[in-house]
């Protein structure tokens, strides 16, 4: 497909083959991390289409912060004293007592496909060490300094909350409005550096470039490079 | 700091486990609490799962999900199987209690439910069922009690563990790549590996390490230990350890030692604590150590269940863990953020300079519950408005639903429910986040006299409706008479605030915004300073815009152009229109609002037409403020028009004052005399005059 015809988006078959092509990718070039794992969705019993559905799925993903016991963090876990005797729940001269408390942020993250938009969004939720999750301002801290800004600025990414599509609870998103949009654009300039044609195949690649600097997930050069594969 | 005993030995430190409960654990119970299991509040088994440590610095964690509660059937989701092979989970039987009040939660006999747990374990050691199926060693406990109003959980994690008396002590721990021979590492490594790949092992936490004496390591079920006897082979209990400690071994090495120790007879164990990095051993992690246990007194006996240990510190305190969980389980929530996600979007994709603070917190008064009332506070709510007080004396009639789009069958039953209470219960429906209310009144009408005897309450109802006004940051008179707006009108007028008027005719509508309060008014003689000041600044206002005052409805009534359809004037009792014609009127209303909101001068904002020269005006983010917009869907035509303020009987300077001083009596006179007004104002006059001297529309008459 001509790229000057394209409109930056792409259909549920070819994000299942992007996705093959990203998760390999990304287990050749990021070893640092653990892989993407395809996730199926079982079909809906109403829905009548014969394709695969499914999205990647990158999940505990931890995050150390800095030990300090802020009050945020402290206040979300203790509430009321229960009142019980230190006999009744003693422990014993062979219970290694845990005395740093370093607070860890978890983050699990899904690409999935959006049919009303047809491009990839980027879901992800982040929870504390004992599974209570992350308010979005505790998130927007974790994030490297340089996509606050971009969070800011651009109005083509920003963090909205909303349910997600499998699993029925609120997870965020970069919202996917302007993505067709600036995906094109990436892809003409690469087209002109390569033959006219989009290598649908690495569109989530490219997408994943844009929107992992947001979320602080750098792609090595060595994915982008390859074009051949 | 290490631990000695009496002898000097080290004592053995267990790094306890750590829990971890996936949101989606929460959601699950609350839903089979919700759906099946109600009151009853009998154990429920579950499965944890943990795995081993794959992190220097981060211990792997023992984590519940939603898998880990029995699945509900009438739950509704699509929860795809994950498909992590189950190296990464072993799965582990437990019991949950789940009280039904936070009284049960704190009554439960914590001491004995670990009792009964530990006793399980010591069972299974017994009997050898932990032989055969290791992962029960590991059996844990959990209390709960979920909050489902407040969508808060409190839980408590045990993980028992039999407790040695005098405790173990350790001899040489250290890790595991300084303990075996290059040789050795190399072939324990990749008997692990094997082990972890394998589907029929990889779930197994507990196993021996056989190492021959060639040094080829093979790792071996626990209930092979018989055969691995001999041969000079050296062998180390193994097991998968959550824990990245260097110096100390995980928590499942406790009651693993139990075993060891009660099956075997052994008095010093070789462990292996395994440890992985990116999937495959890491021998550099994982630690090698000498457990020396003195047997206590009775061990072989199965009877005598030893003491035991394990309730989770929650920060190295003696207390309960508690998670709030309403911001993605509430319903209400849920709906407050996904609605005001919508109005951001708009902000950020179309319109960065859209005020919608401002917009959401404005208290909004309407007038009139029928049509155009429950149309307007749709649309106020579209926009985010939570504050709307709805005002009506009616009851909803058969005839109503169909129009009047908060009402439904229900509400005209039994004679009918009162329309303003009703659209209040219908708008905190739609969104339970709306903070409405409802004022069952009718508004006093100039020319509908009342006795005596209903004096008292008419005068009530005029004071009750001047409360509001003053209450609230804008009105919206959507009553269906004229004489029914003048009051409203007036006291808009007298506490100066921002008014819209719609009024609807066949197939013609009006909506317009009053002008801005008359600025001549006297002050009572008990003004308080900010009269004063805050009419400074109207002047000041006025003379920066360097026009005149717009005007309100009443002044539109006498200088706007009659109606060309002379038969089809607006306003007429029992008014019958064109359905289509209140949803436009309404949705324009509100929009026109929206626009005052977002005018730097508010009120006093200057009214701007449609295709007039002054273009500058497209400068405001919403567009142009006009001050009067009429339409008719016999043309499907719409044009804006100004009327400036004149000598009107709601909103001239000469009615203002005089209400102000005189109240009560001006009250009784203009509703009780119908010609009162018109003769106060000189109206009578000026309809037959034929100078329209327009500027003086603050002229006081006299009397």
């Amino acid at each position: 497909m001509d790229v000057s015809c394209w409109d930056g988006t792409l259909s549920l078959n070819e994000f299942s083959r992007a996705a093959r092509t990203f998760a390999e990718k990304w287990k050749i070039g990021n070893s640092a991390f653990p892989p993407w794992l395809w996730v199926n969705v079982p079909k809906r019993p109403f829905v009548a289409s014969q394709q695969v559905d499914g999205f990647l799925s990158l999940e505990n993903i931890c995050l150390i912060r800095p030990s300090k016991v802020c009050g945020a963090e402290v206040s979300h876990l203790e509430e009321e004293e229960t009142g019980f005797s230190e006999k009744e729940v003693a422990i014993d001269d062979a219970t290694l007592v845990l005395s740093n408390h370093h607070e860890m942020h978890y983050y699990d993250f899904h690409i999935v496909y959006s049919a009303s938009y047809r491009v990839p969004v980027l879901y992800f939720r982040g929870y504390y060490s004992d599974g209570c999750p992350l308010q979005l301002n505790e998130i927007e801290k974790d994030l490297p300094a340089c996509s606050a800004k971009v969070l800011l600025e651009s109005k083509w990414t920003f963090i909205t909350q909303e349910e997600h599509p499998y699993l029925n609870r609120p997870w965020y998103k970069l919202h996917p409005c302007g993505t067709s949009e600036w995906m094109k654009l990436l892809f003409l300039g690469e087209a002109a550096l390569a033959e006219k044609r989009v290598a649908i195949e690495l569109y989530l690649v490219s997408w994943f470039s844009v929107v992992g600097q947001v979320i602080g997930l750098r792609i090595p050069i060595e994915m982008m490079n390859d074009r051949t594969n | 700091m290490a631990k000695q005993d009496q002898s000097g030995g080290y004592i053995l430190q267990f790094a306890p486990f750590q829990s971890f409960v996936d949101e989606g654990f929460w959601h699950r119970l609350s839903s089979l609490k919700l759906n099946k299991l109600g009151i009853d509040d009998s154990p429920i088994p579950v499965t944890g799962f943990y795995a081993p440590c794959s992190h220097s610095q981060v211990s792997n964690h023992f984590t519940l999900l939603s898998e880990s509660l029995p699945s509900n059937e009438s739950e509704q989701c699509s929860v795809p199987a994950i498909p992590r092979s189950n190296r990464n989970r072993c799965s582990v039987p437990g019991i949950l209690y789940n009280t039904n009040t936070l009284e049960a939660y704190h009554a439960l006999d914590k001491k004995s439910l670990l009792k009964e747990e530990a006793k399980k374990i010591w069972e299974d050691i017994h009997t050898g069922k932990a032989v055969e199926d290791s992962a029960v060693l590991s059996r844990f406990l959990l209390i709960s009690f979920a909050d489902l109003k407040k969508w808060s959980f409190q839980y408590w994690f045990a993980f028992p563990a039999l407790v040695f008396d005098p405790p173990a002590t350790v001899v040489g721990l250290k890790p595991a790549s300084q303990w075996f021979t290059l040789e050795e590492a190399d072939s324990v490594s990749a008997a692990c590996n094997d082990w972890r790949n394998s589907n029929l092992t990889a779930d197994i936490p507990f196993f021996l390490v056989c190492i021959a004496s060639n040094s080829h390591a093979t790792i071996r079920h626990l209930k092979d230990w018989e055969t691995c006897q001999g041969y000079g082979q050296k062998v180390l209990f193994g097991f998968y350890d959550p824990c990245h400690f260097p110096n100390n071994p995980g928590w499942p090495l406790r009651n693993f030692l139990a075993l060891i120790c009660s099956r075997w007879n052994l008095k010093t164990v070789h462990f292996l604590c395994y440890r992985e990095n990116r999937g495959f051993a890491d021998l550099g992690l994982s630690l090698v150590g000498e457990a020396v246990i003195t047997v206590p007194q009775g061990w072989r006996d199965l009877l005598r269940v030893p003491n035991a240990v394990g309730w989770e510190l929650n920060k190295g305190r003696h207390i309960s863990r508690v998670i709030n969980l309403a911001k993605s389980m509430d319903p209400t929530m849920l709906a407050i953020s996904a609605a005001d996600l919508n109005l951001k979007l708009m902000r950020w994709r179309a319109l960065p300079s859209l005020k919608l603070d401002k917009v959401s917190s404005t208290k909004c008064l309407l007038l009139g519950a029928g049509t155009l009332g429950c149309q307007v506070a749709r649309m106020l709510m579209a926009w985010g408005v939570r504050k709307i007080t709805l005002l009506d004396h009616g009851r909803v009639a058969m005839s109503n639903p169909v129009r009047q789009s908060l009402y439904t069958l229900d509400n005209c039953l039994n004679g009918g429910d009162f329309k303003a209470m009703a659209a209040v219960k219908s708008l905190k429906e739609i969104f339970p986040a709306m903070e409405a209310e409802g004022v069952v009144m009718a508004i006093p009408m100039p020319g509908h006299p009342v006795s005596s005897q209903e004096e008292e309450s008419m005068l009530e109802d005029c004071r009750r409706l001047h409360e509001l006004v003053d209450s609230h940051d804008a009105v919206f008179i959507l009553t269906d008479t004229k004489e029914s707006r003048w009051l409203p009108a007036l006291l808009c007028a007298n506490a100066n605030k921002i008014t819209i008027t719609a009024a609807l005719g066949f197939d013609s509508f009006l909506v317009m915004r009053h002008g801005p309060r008359p600025l001549n008014s006297t002050h009572d003689l008990k003004a308080e300073p900010e009269n004063a000041l805050s009419a400074d600044m109207d002047s000041l206002a006025m003379a920066d815009s360097g026009a005149e005052r717009l005007g309100c409805y009443f002044c539109s009534d006498v200088v706007a152009p009659t109606d060309s359809t002379a038969d089809r004037t607006l306003d007429q009792q029992c008014t019958v229109t064109r359905p289509g014609l209140a949803p436009i009127a309404s949705s324009l209303a509100v929009e026109l609002f929206v626009d005052i909101l977002h005018h730097p001068n508010g009120i006093f904002a200057d009214c701007e037409i449609a295709d007039s020269s002054n273009s500058g005006s497209s400068e405001q983010p919403l567009g142009i403020l006009p001050h009067q917009i009429r339409g008719s869907l016999h043309e499907f035509s719409q044009t804006t028009l100004v009327g400036h303020a004149s000598n009107c009987t709601a909103c001239c300077s000469t009615v203002v004052t005089e209400y102000r001083k005189r109240g009560k009596e001006f009250l009784l006179q203009a509703i009780n005399h119908p010609s009162y007004l018109e003769d106060l104002t000189g109206l009578t006059e000026f309809i037959y005059n034929e100078t329209d001297d327009n500027d003086d529309d603050d002229d006081f008459v006299k009397l």
